[in-house]
């Protein structure tokens, strides 16, 4: 089974205190840690479990600079057999429909053969959860989002659990070739040493750009992208650990009022 | 006149939420631009549907056909392809939820109507369409805008906006439309079944709405308490190391350096002191801690914090939360 | 490829089940057989395949070690089956997301450099200039800066440093974790990369002497690495020695039933058992009772080893050490490793004896005695 796998490489923000850049349109990533985008490194783990399972190339790919081959060096280390770094001036401003775009020409112009194409559910960075069905769609196959589990591989079908809402999964069966996208916990990734990712450096990584692979300016960037971003900018603060006072009953009907108000109950 | 399009999300017998909440931000909305709200149903049997949602929209739209019975992307695309390709609704509102992730990106690419997701705002700016969502985990929110054309689409983050139900009631009259599809046009997909997570499988990392016990639980005995007061909120119980080592929760509820990381919407602390190891699993949502003592390290990360016996809370926070939900 | 068999010694093991019969993991745990281990290897000339509580449950606290009759090392074995997991990638999850906070952010807690030296913000504590001789350095340790509990450590240190006018220097939020954890979690690349990258730091100073708050960092430098040109010793040496020559005074009496529990990266593993006695018996006021379990028989507290991410079942032994601690009358357990104060404590709340045993680094006890 030939699975194509797409991932990200993005910075872990989890606990940093974010600035806005000069443009206005992103984040300053200097002192930011960099990693596999954490939906995409699920995608790889499932793509390797069912290599192990049922044979076939796993080829992955990425758009982004050259640091992104760290993230690709990983999943070669991991059992990934090829590697492609998509990177181009032109692509920056990409939106979910552009990226979704660079790489069906990819995909389509490199004449890759696939059963399977997984991508994470969604980026860490700008969360759209849009790429992947996106790009089912303009390569003409199925997809299936929020993937959280294989649960069978027929010959020419795949029947797989989505997760829904409040824990409920459906179960869905559907045709090869199709585009699944990972939902976190489907599986648990394993771990890739240090010296594991030192073998891996000698594998050869593919770098393309627009040109070579189909694509002119308009199709890409900004000028390709249905949306834009046009500014990015710090919500305002909101208080941390505010102490809710009064007695008992007080406190609580505060906090149900906060809940409600939230839309959490 | 602008039509704003809203996709009715139902499943199993109930309309879901964040319906009421893009219906009633579609009015809000209608309202600015000089627009009309029509909802649209996809289902079958959907007629009580079609009743309740006519108090929300200026029209309700209802697609029947057995192929619409549960959820189908392969199917509801062809109708809404048909509908939308048809009608050229200004905007399209679709909830950001595990129907609208599967339906709304296809649909743009096929229609070409541009498409951003999870907004938690929607406005127009000198004429133009804009909406807001966040980056980075919610840390930085942004302004998207739109190339030019004759429709817009967006999903919608579900529980952002505040479901009202129009007073009066808009009384939308109910049109069918008749379903476009044959056999021919389901047959890469199929729906098979639910399934729902079993009590042994709970997977604490992926629950909406976590009640995480810590030490201060002090005996097993209190263990029923706490699981009502979960199921009265409708979340699932989680805890700190401690009360796996005693045995009174099993493993797959710990969260923590050792155990889950979780990343809950509401997160309700009761008894946890807030020890790192534990607070290491903690991702994000809204913290909420109660803790008898005002300096445990819990209030470090909580968003609110109720500094009291947490048994004392508890039964109190049950009943309020049993009235609220008894009313809707 | 080296055999391990040969590597370790182990056709030297005569099975005398003295290495399990001492094992703390053992005691609470008979899935975990040392010696059963060794003679599987040692039989079928090759690592036998363990169950992921065999392979991770060692906290190589060294036991094994010390009573071997043939001066074997055998938890070593089980140190050559963690690489060999490593490797191959199946490893638990939670040892996994410790070894990639460490690659990623220069320590095992998951949280980012930035935030390092947060627990030292209102101290302004100095760092060192490129080139310059620093007569001490404080390698403050991971589980010190990011641990709420630990923290108080490096506060205490701090200011008995000050009070004793020494000049002191840390580095800050580019300090890096030392890999005595990584290294026996068997991540021999990741502790290498460590080892490369600390010396580095290092070099750019002229570093005369190093103390550290946590005996795992005192085990990294002065047995792991090579190329360290400076002293480096643990603070209950520095302590003991400014206490010889009458430069730490102390101005309290504390009038308290204490007992110390010898962490096994100090006791143990590097012989270090008195420094931290002569320290306490110098606090006025201070009765001092020994643990039953005292010296090198004192009982894990399961941090070590990597265990700090990985837990067995039925809790940690650091709860027995409460019971003793009870059965000697102690109101106070003085211990010297950041992972025993952080297992202690959490163990005090476990066994709800909050209001009956304190749980004291020794550089918090006598920072109050100063």
């Amino acid at each position: 089974m030939d699975i194509i796998v797409c991932v990200k490489h993005v910075p872990d923000t989890a606990e940093a205190e974010l600035t806005i850049d000069e443009t206005g349109k992103d984040i300053r990533k200097t002192g930011l840690v960099f990693d596999i985008n954490e939906w995409d490194n699920y995608a790889v783990e499932e793509a390797l479990l069912l290599k192990e399972k049922y044979g076939g190339k796993i080829t992955a790919i990425t758009i982004g600079p050259k640091e992104a081959e760290e993230t690709l060096r990983k999943c070669i280390a991991k059992g990934v057999d090829e590697a492609i770094r998509l990177t181009d001036d032109l692509f920056k401003g990409s939106d979910g429909y552009a990226t979704a775009r660079i790489l069906c020409s990819a995909i389509k112009s490199l004449n890759l053969k696939y059963d399977l194409i997984l991508t994470g559910a969604q980026a860490g960075d700008d969360g759209y959860a849009q790429v992947g069905v996106t790009l089912a769609e303009l390569l003409g196959v199925q997809h299936v989002s929020l993937v959280k589990k294989i649960a069978e591989v027929k010959d020419d079908a795949l029947k797989v659990h989505r997760e829904l809402e409040g824990g409920l999964e459906e179960v869905v069966e559907v045709k090869k070739p199709v585009v699944l996208t990972i939902q976190t916990g489907i599986n648990e990734p394993r771990y890739v040493s240090i010296a594991g990712v030192r073998k891996a450096a000698k594998k050869e990584i593919k770098v393309l750009g627009a040109a070579d692979i189909g694509l002119k300016a308009e199709d890409v960037g900004e000028a390709g992208s249905p949306t834009v971003l046009e500014k990015l900018f710090i919500p305002p603060v909101t208080k941390q650990a505010e102490i809710l006072t009064g007695d008992v009953s007080e406190v609580s009907k505060k906090l149900v009022s906060i809940l409600k108000e939230k839309g959490l109950i | 006149m602008k039509e704003i399009l809203v996709l009715v999300e139902h499943r199993r017998g109930e309309i879901r939420d964040v319906t009421f909440e893009m219906l009633s931000e579609a009015v809000r909305f209608a309202k600015k631009i000089g627009g009309s709200v029509s909802a649209l149903i996809l289902g079958y049997g959907v007629q009580e549907y079609a009743k309740i949602i006519s108090d929300y929209a200026n029209q309700v739209l209802v697609v029947e056909d057995e192929k619409l019975k549960e959820f189908n992307s392969e199917a509801y695309q062809k109708v809404l392809v048909k509908v939308i390709g048809e009608r050229k609704p200004f905007l399209t509102l679709i909830g950001h939820t595990a129907i609208g992730m599967d339906l709304a990106p296809a649909l743009s690419a096929t229609l070409n109507i541009p498409l951003t997701t999870d907004c938690i705002c929607i406005d127009v700016e000198d004429g133009k369409l804009v909406a807001i969502r966040q980056y980075y985990g919610g840390k930085v929110n942004g302004k998207v805008v739109f190339k030019e054309s004759e429709s817009y689409m967006v999903t919608v983050r579900a529980g952002v906006f505040s479901p009202e139900k129009p007073e009066p009631p808009l009384g939308g009259g109910i049109i069918s439309i008749p379903s476009p599809l044959t056999d021919e046009d389901v047959k890469y997909k199929k729906f098979i079944e639910y399934v729902e997570a079993e009590k042994g499988e709970v997977d604490i990392s992926s629950a909406d709405i976590i009640v995480d016990i810590g030490r201060g639980i002090k005996d097993a005995k209190n263990i029923p308490i706490v699981e009502e007061f979960a199921k009265a909120i409708g979340g699932v119980l989680a805890c700190s190391r401690p009360v796996v080592d005693k045995g009174w929760l099993p493993k797959d509820r710990q969260i923590g350096i050792s155990g889950k990381t979780v990343k809950p919407k509401l997160h309700i602390a009761l008894g946890v002191s807030g020890a790192f190891q534990h607070v290491a699993g903690m991702k994000g949502g809204l913290i909420i801690a109660v803790n008898k003592d005002p300096k445990a390290p819990i209030f470090n990360v909580a968003d609110y914090g109720i500094v009291e016996d947490m048994f004392k809370v508890i039964p109190i926070l049950k009943d309020l939360i049993l009235e609220l939900k008894g009313k809707k | 490829m080296e055999d391990p068999i040969q590597k370790l010694n182990l056709f030297g093991c005569m099975q005398c089940a003295i290495c399990s019969g001492s094992c703390p993991i053992f005691l609470k745990f008979d899935g975990f057989n040392i010696r059963k281990i060794i003679h599987e290897a040692v039989f079928s000339r090759e690592l036998p395949k363990l169950s992921e509580n065999e392979v991770w449950g060692c906290t190589t606290c060294g036991t094994c070690m010390i009573r071997c009759p043939r001066d074997l090392k055998p938890f070593e074995t089980v140190l050559e089956v963690r690489s060999k997991l490593i490797e191959e990638g199946g490893i638990p999850p939670t040892i996994r997301d410790a070894l990639e906070s460490v690659y990623k952010h220069g320590n095992p807690w998951g949280r980012i450099r930035d935030k390092r030296s947060e627990w030292a913000e209102d101290l302004s504590i100095e760092k060192p200039k490129e080139g310059e001789t620093v007569p001490l350095l404080y390698f403050v340790c991971c589980s010190v800066a990011y641990d709420p509990r630990a923290q108080s450590i490096g506060r205490a240190l701090v200011n008995i440093f000050r009070k004793t006018g020494l000049n002191f220097k840390t580095f800050g939020n580019e300090e890096n974790c030392c890999g005595n954890e990584v290294y026996h979690m068997g991540e021999k690349g990741l502790f290498e990369i460590l080892v490369e990258d600390n010396l580095n730091l290092f070099n750019q100073y002229n570093i005369e002497l190093m103390v550290t708050s946590s005996p795992h960092c005192y085990n990294a430098f002065k047995n792991l690495y090579t190329g360290i040109n400076f002293e480096v010793k643990h603070y209950t040496q520095l302590l003991s020695d400014l206490i010889d020559k009458g430069k730490l005074k102390f101005s309290k009496s504390i009038e308290k039933v204490v007992t110390y529990h010898d962490p096994c990266f100090l006791g143990k593993r590097n012989n270090i058992y008195d420094e931290p006695r002569k320290i306490i018996e110098s606090i006025p006021g201070v009765k001092f009772v020994e643990f039953i379990l005292t010296r090198s028989q004192s009982l894990c507290c399961e941090g070590g080893g990597g265990r700090m991410w990985f837990d067995l079942p039925n809790g940690r032994l650091a709860e027995r050490r409460i019971e003793e601690a009870s059965e000697i009358g102690a109101e106070i357990i003085l211990t010297s490793c950041p992972f025993c104060l952080i297992n202690l404590e959490d163990a005090v709340k476990t066994t709800g004896k909050e209001d009956v045993i304190r749980v004291m680094d020794i550089a918090e006890f006598v920072s109050e005695a100063l």
